[in-house]
């Protein structure tokens, strides 16, 4: 996979430049060594490729021309090779984003080909970019490069710019005194990537010299970027108007139009020209500074009536850094140190802000009577303009300015309530709606006064007001919504509790709540419900027959602790860590509590319906359960009820449910569990309706429902990262908790469309608040559980067989079994191996059997369809999807090489990446490079399928986390062998190994005698297939024959 | 005190509103006896007969088109103040840090002149005989009409640049703010010597390293960039009326030349109209960005 990535070109000298896009890619290169000229960037696409690869992504634009830059990289050095010892030549390779840092890293110039585009189109191309979530072809720089034209938009839309005449050029000019825009130059600043400006300074054609661009100090560069941004927008549109201008205005005028802004005008004019703009635009903004002037309020001390202001120099990047006047005056023209920040010329930074404040906010006149001021004192009225308007305006023109707290505008400054809560004596505390024992005083600026005292306060006439202590401003409106409240006198509800804990600057009645103190009794109650502690641990209920992990314990506490509130829960564990393990437990603690009275529908897909069957079997066997699944499954509602006596779990599926709905319906099912919850994700989707109505159902009427119907329970199972997919994070929670997002135009209005499209955090921290305490999403990273995990987990993935499979098996069999039993004894050997050989196959993919060639089998169909034939593959996708989701790589092996050309074929389609494959004809040289790329590639394959005989020794595959082991070979070691390419030294994850069996057919019996090591086993399977022709007829049918899928 | 418009209107009601220091100047021409002088003069100035003005070094250097075909050339100076003088001036300018802050911020003080009387001096001209003049005209008199011109003229071109007038004085900006910068350090030392006799210690403040960037020392930042978009850039809003930049600076501190009265107010209009058309854009722009992003997550 290729990156592309956008660096700058700044021009020898003046304004402008042009944005040089290139692409790098990963391959196989050898270290370069440097001559006269800064060498080739062996690992960057031509120039072609880059066009291609904007053309494949619809970002080719005609305004693009070709260009050369050299850009300086950090670079893995390699010490001189052997020839001459002693000698210190160097070479080395760029490194690309992504990659580890070696320890010895060298800054080197490389050269390097693409397409650069002026300003004006820079501007246009970069508005097009997504401004969120990452192209994974996009380096991270064109992401801050859209955000800087999203800048400029902004600037352009606010008018925030002007004409400027700058090194005798026409320039439209950022005008950046705003306080937002300053903090944003911060931001920018700090977080540029280097890459976005490490071309060395160069003419068209580029520089080749060997030289390096250092890292600057981000601020004044990005301000140039953003100014060369507005500038060639602002330009590109600028029609001149030529009537009634003296020569002067029209050479300006005519300037700041298409071209480089120069000017027709003669020396004398033009100094002219530009000590006017200057002084035009000084009145409105300093210039780009690393800090500013600032004035620091302080309260009276105790006793008096004057107010302090106290006069410093702040830094722009951090505004808690300030250094007092004094230490600027002393520093004169030098440099002052403030912090890591260095500022120039400090004490004339200081007097120009200082003499821009005195333009808003006269009293500052006084203050500068003396020769070095350093500060002065305010009257009580002289501190209440600052505090409730000038700050404002003096914040506007670029001069710092900090309030005491209790005055800084900030929610806390405003009046609102401190609470005092507790659960009542006898409440269990489980219903929502529940009223709580609380108290409540108001509260401003850190300090609680009551009614009457607020009354008091406000008689004052003083808008600026000593309570306790501290300065607080009363506005009129406060008062107001006190006695509002007061009147009301409302209660307090659990749910209210909840909420107001949930997120900073809830408000109660329109009024914030600052402070919030919860009894011990609900705290615990609280803490649990917002996750800020572990859930407490449940250990695994009596009937069931296996082991709880601590972590999964703590799960299952949590499924029972939502369960008591009568909220739905999402349980979202990482991949591996047993989500059906803790459903089960949960569902035997309901019955070990006698808790379970009636059935729990279970809906999955169809793939791993096989996998829940044997899983509850093997832990919950006391548990009822039945499949509502196949021809055979109950048709109407009578038999359907007759069918669930005695039963507590009933697995359906997502097709089924919505094809069955009515008769899903009839029943009064104590829960609702969906497992493979992604698959509710599309609001409109018919399964997504069914899940959802389904859930709703418990309070409803419907056909044959009984007076006392309870409310059904809702838990959804997924293994991706649900909270983190907005646009699936509605009908998720329509499922376990409608009101929590409310409807869907609202959450479309309120989250998804600023997070989705401008990647907006605010919105997403909120989201996130929201439904956070519905999640519980462990990963196998987290240190809490790491603890509790083994280093290799293996995973048995039960499959089932598509009615296509399951037919063309039964006729396998059925036809070899004949002819195996008439064939002399000599071949039968041969025989039997080849009808295991075909079953096998079967169990991979009926094409597979059939001998299909990759193109016929792909070609036309679309590769749902493929996919369709096979269960295996099917579930298959389900796992490699989010495997692929989280980023990580996996090993996949096949014992037949065509099953592993089909696959590669039927992957690369679905995920659009290319898929390796390596097996026995694979050449020695393809295979060090396939291993090379898969260990290497910062942006490499996330798949890497291997034939087990051809793959399964000697490499190195470390960076894999997952392995896939497709089909069951007779012989564990060979299994495991192959494994440990992944599980070996250097591997520094947790390794999954996923294990496929097909259920009831050959596979499953494999297994069995593998894992029972039955005598069988140990005598005959050995290491190889040659006890299969001692077999007999019985025996042999045994092994091959499929069992009843019902049992 | 706000930002006075500093522009001026020569139309023929008179004067707009003008910083002081302007309505100073142009109270001393009207001072002026010959007022038929003035009246031609005052017709030169606002028919465009003074083609150039140039502020070279202390002095002004002017083409004026008188009924010659060649325009006469009309040179302008004050008295330069002595080195002396200039350090009293410059004593007395470092006492209130308020002069230094605003002529810093573009302003001239209204009570500049408190400084030079330090000196016994002034910065501006008490009469019109202290504006020192030559022109190439025929006419004995001075100030002649291309003179008086002149004056007229440059009353405006102080308000472009408040340091012209300490130029003409002898002293350019640099020199001007380096002498300032000097002399508030020396106060500054005289305040610590003071406090030290008293027995304060001052803070002492102590220059750091240079800092390394840090890109130097985390070498993946090259690459790396993982922040959101700013919330306050998810919706672009337009300006509020009345709240763009260009409405905030105000009028042109440029000196119009008579023939174009209406210039700079053109000329603003113009950049103002483009301004908000592309305002406009810039809104329908930042709307659709995205737009084929969240339409193509909804139908996935």
């Amino acid at each position: 996979m290729s990156l592309l990535h956008a660096t700058w070109l700044f021009p020898p000298d003046g304004p402008g430049g042009r944005l040089f896009l290139w692409g790098d890619t990963w391959r196989v290169a050898s270290p370069v060594e440097p001559e006269r000229e800064a060498p080739a960037h062996p690992l960057a696409l031509s120039a072609d490729e880059v066009a291609d690869w904007l053309d494949d992504n619809e970002l080719w634009s005609e305004a693009l021309r070709p260009a050369r830059a050299t850009l300086t990289l950090p670079s893995r050095s390699q010490a001189g090779r052997g020839r001459r010892s002693g000698d210190d030549s160097w070479s080395g390779l760029p490194l690309q984003a992504g990659e580890p840092i070696p320890k010895q890293l060298q800054w080197w110039p490389w050269q390097v080909e693409g397409w650069a585009l002026d300003p004006a189109g820079a501007a246009d191309w970069l508005s097009g970019l997504p401004l969120a979530a990452g192209h994974p072809e996009m380096a991270d720089e064109l992401r801050w490069w859209s955000h800087l034209q999203r800048w400029a938009l902004s600037l352009i839309a606010r008018g925030r710019w002007l004409p400027m005449i700058e090194d005798g050029r026409a320039r439209w000019q950022p005008l950046l005194n705003r306080e937002g825009d300053r903090r944003r130059l911060e931001e920018l600043a700090m977080g540029i990537p280097q890459v976005a400006t490490c071309a060395l300074a160069a003419g068209l054609e580029g520089d080749p010299a060997l030289a390096c661009r250092r890292p600057g100090s981000g601020r004044l560069r990005v301000a140039s970027l953003l100014a060369a941004l507005l500038d060639g927008q602002l330009r590109a549109g600028f029609q001149s108007a030529p009537e009634g201008l003296d020569p002067l205005l029209l050479a300006w005028q005519k300037g700041l139009g298409k071209g480089d802004g120069s000017l027709r005008l003669d020396e004398e004019e033009l100094e002219r020209l530009t000590i006017a703009t200057h002084h035009w635009r000084e009145a409105v903004a300093g210039r780009v500074a690393p800090a500013r002037a600032c004035l620091e309020l302080f309260t009276p001390p105790e006793g008096q009536e004057l107010w302090e202001l106290s006069f410093s120099l702040q830094a722009e990047a951090d505004p808690s850094l300030r250094l007092p006047a004094a230490a600027a005056w002393d520093a004169g023209d030098r440099t002052l140190q403030l912090g890591e920040v260095a500022v120039p010329q400090p004490s004339e930074l200081l007097l120009e802000g200082l003499g821009r404040a005195l333009s808003v906010f006269e009293p500052i006149e006084r203050g500068l009577d003396s020769a070095t001021p350093e500060g002065m004192q305010l009257t009580p009225a002289e501190a209440f303009v600052l505090v409730r308007t000038a700050a404002a305006q003096l914040r506007d023109v670029g001069v710092g300015v900090v309030l005491p707290g209790s005055l800084s505008g900030g929610l806390a400054s405003r009046l609102g309530l401190a609470v005092t809560a507790e659960l009542p004596e006898r409440s269990r505390g489980f219903t929502l709606g529940e009223s709580l024992v609380w108290s409540w005083e108001f509260m401003i600026g850190g300090v609680t006064l009551n009614l009457r005292e607020l009354e008091r306060l406000q008689t004052k006439r003083s808008p600026l007001v000593q309570h306790r202590g501290v300065w607080i401003e009363l506005r009129p409106s406060d008062l107001r919504n006190a006695e509002r409240f007061c009147n009301a006198d409302p209660g307090l509800s659990l749910d209210d509790a909840l909420r107001l804990t949930a997120s900073e600057g809830d408000t109660f009645h329109r009024l914030p709540v600052h402070a919030f103190t919860a009894g011990p009794r609900l705290q615990a109650v609280l803490e649990q419900y917002h996750q800020q502690k572990a859930p407490d641990p449940l250990p695994a209920p009596p009937g069931f027959s296996g082991q709880l992990r601590p972590y999964q314990e703590r799960g299952l506490g949590w499924l029972a602790f939502l369960h008591r509130f009568d909220q739905g829960a999402c349980l979202a564990d990482d991949m591996g860590l047993g989500k059906t393990i803790q459903l089960l437990a949960f569902l035997q603690h309901l019955k070990a509590e006698e808790e379970l009275k009636r059935p729990v529908l279970l809906v999955a897909p169809t793939s791993v319906l096989t996998n829940w069957k044997r899983e509850a079997a093997a832990f919950t066997p006391d548990l009822g359960v039945r499949e509502h699944y196949g021809p055979r499954r109950a048709a109407s509602e009578a038999a359907l009820k007759k069918a669930l006596k005695g039963v507590d779990l009933v697995l359906t599926s997502y097709g089924l449910l919505q094809r069955d709905s009515e008769l899903l319906e009839s029943i009064d099912w104590q829960g609702l569990v969906i497992d493979e919850a992604q698959a509710i994700k599309n609001p409109q989707a018919k399964q997504s309706m069914a899940a959802r109505d389904l859930a709703r159902a418990g309070n409803g009427g419907g056909r044959g429902s009984r007076a006392s119907r309870g409310s059904r329970f809702r838990i959804a199972l997924t293994g991706t990262p649900v909270e983190n997919r907005v646009g699936e994070l509605w009908a998720l929670m329509d499922f376990l908790n409608p009101m929590v997002l409310g409807d869907e135009a609202f959450f479309h209005q309120r989250y998804r469309l600023p997070i989705e499209r401008y990647g907006d955090m605010a919105s997403l921290r909120d989201l996130k608040a929201r439904v956070g305490p519905f999640i519980l999403r462990r990963l196998k990273t987290d240190k809490s559980i790491i603890s509790d995990l083994p280093e290799k987990v293996e995973l048995q993935e039960w499959v089932g067989l598509s009615p296509e499979q399951r037919k063309l098996y039964t006729r396998t069999v059925e036809e070899s079994l004949d002819t195996i039993a008439r064939a002399p004894l000599g071949q039968k050997h041969g025989q039997v191996l080849a009808l295991l050989t075909k079953l096998k196959q079967v169990c991979n993919h009926p094409a597979l059997a059939l001998g299909e060639s990759s193109d016929a089998a792909l070609t036309g169909n679309g590769s749902g369809e493929f996919a369709a034939r096979s269960a295996k593959l099917q579930r298959l996708e389900e796992i490699l999807e989010e495997v692929i989701e989280a980023g990580d790589r996996a090993l996949l092996f096949t014992q037949f090489a065509e099953w592993g050309h089909l696959l590669k074929a039927h992957l690369q389609r679905r995920w659009r990446q290319e898929v390796p494959f390596l097996y026995g004809n694979t050449s020695k040289g393809e295979r060090q490079a396939m291993v090379d790329r898969f260990q290497e590639d910062p942006r490499g394959p996330q798949l890497f399928l291997l034939s087990l005989k051809a793959g399964g020794v000697g490499l190195n595959l470390t960076r894999a986390s997952h392995v896939f082991h497709i089909d069951r070979w007779w012989n564990p070691a060979v299994e495991n062998q192959a494994t440990d390419r992944a599980y070996r030294i250097g591997q520094q994850n947790r390794v999954l190994v996923h294990k496929f069996i097909t259920s009831s057919s050959v596979e499953e019996r494999i297994d069995r005698m593998i894992r029972e090591k039955s005598r069988l086993a140990e005598e005959i399977v050995g290491s190889g297939e040659e006890w299969l022709g001692g077999l007999d007829m019985g025996q042999l049918r045994d092994l091959v024959a499929l069992g009843d899928a019902d049992a | 005190m706000t930002n006075t418009p500093i522009g001026t209107q020569l139309g023929d009601e008179g004067l707009a509103q003008q910083p002081w220091w302007v309505e100073q100047w142009m109270e001393l021409i009207q001072a002026y006896r010959f007022k038929k002088r003035l009246e031609r003069a005052w017709e030169y100035a606002r028919s465009g007969n003074v083609t150039s003005i140039r502020f070279e070094g202390r002095r002004v250097h002017a083409r004026v088109q008188g009924s010659d075909e060649e325009p006469y050339k009309v040179k302008l100076w004050l008295d330069v103040l002595s080195d002396e003088d200039w350090g009293y001036v410059l004593d007395a300018l470092s006492q209130k840090a308020r002069w230094s802050a605003q002529l810093l911020a573009g302003l001239m003080p209204a009570d500049i002149e408190r400084a030079f009387a330090a000196s016994g001096k002034r910065l501006f001209p008490f009469k019109l005989q202290e504006v020192r003049s030559e022109c190439s005209c025929p006419d004995k008199a001075n100030p002649c009409k291309h003179i008086s011109a002149v004056f007229y003229l440059m009353g405006e071109r102080f308000s472009e640049d408040p340091f012209v007038l300490f130029q003409l004085r002898g002293r350019t900006r640099a020199q001007l703010l380096g002498d300032l910068a000097k002399r508030r350090r020396r106060a500054l030392a005289r305040q610590a010597r003071q406090a030290r006799a008293s027995g304060q210690e001052p803070a002492a403040t102590e220059a750091a390293p240079p800092a390394v960037h840090a890109a130097i020392t985390d070498p993946s930042r090259w690459w790396r960039y993982g922040a959101a978009l700013d919330p306050d850039l998810v919706v672009i809003t337009p300006a509020l009326e009345g709240d763009t930049g260009l409405d905030a600076a105000g009028p042109l501190p440029l000196a119009e030349e008579p023939r174009f009265p209406e210039a700079n107010r053109l000329f603003l209009e113009h950049i103002r109209a483009h301004g908000s058309h592309m305002a406009s854009l810039a809104l329908a722009q930042a709307m659709g960005n995205g737009q084929e992003q969240a339409g193509g997550n909804g139908s996935a």
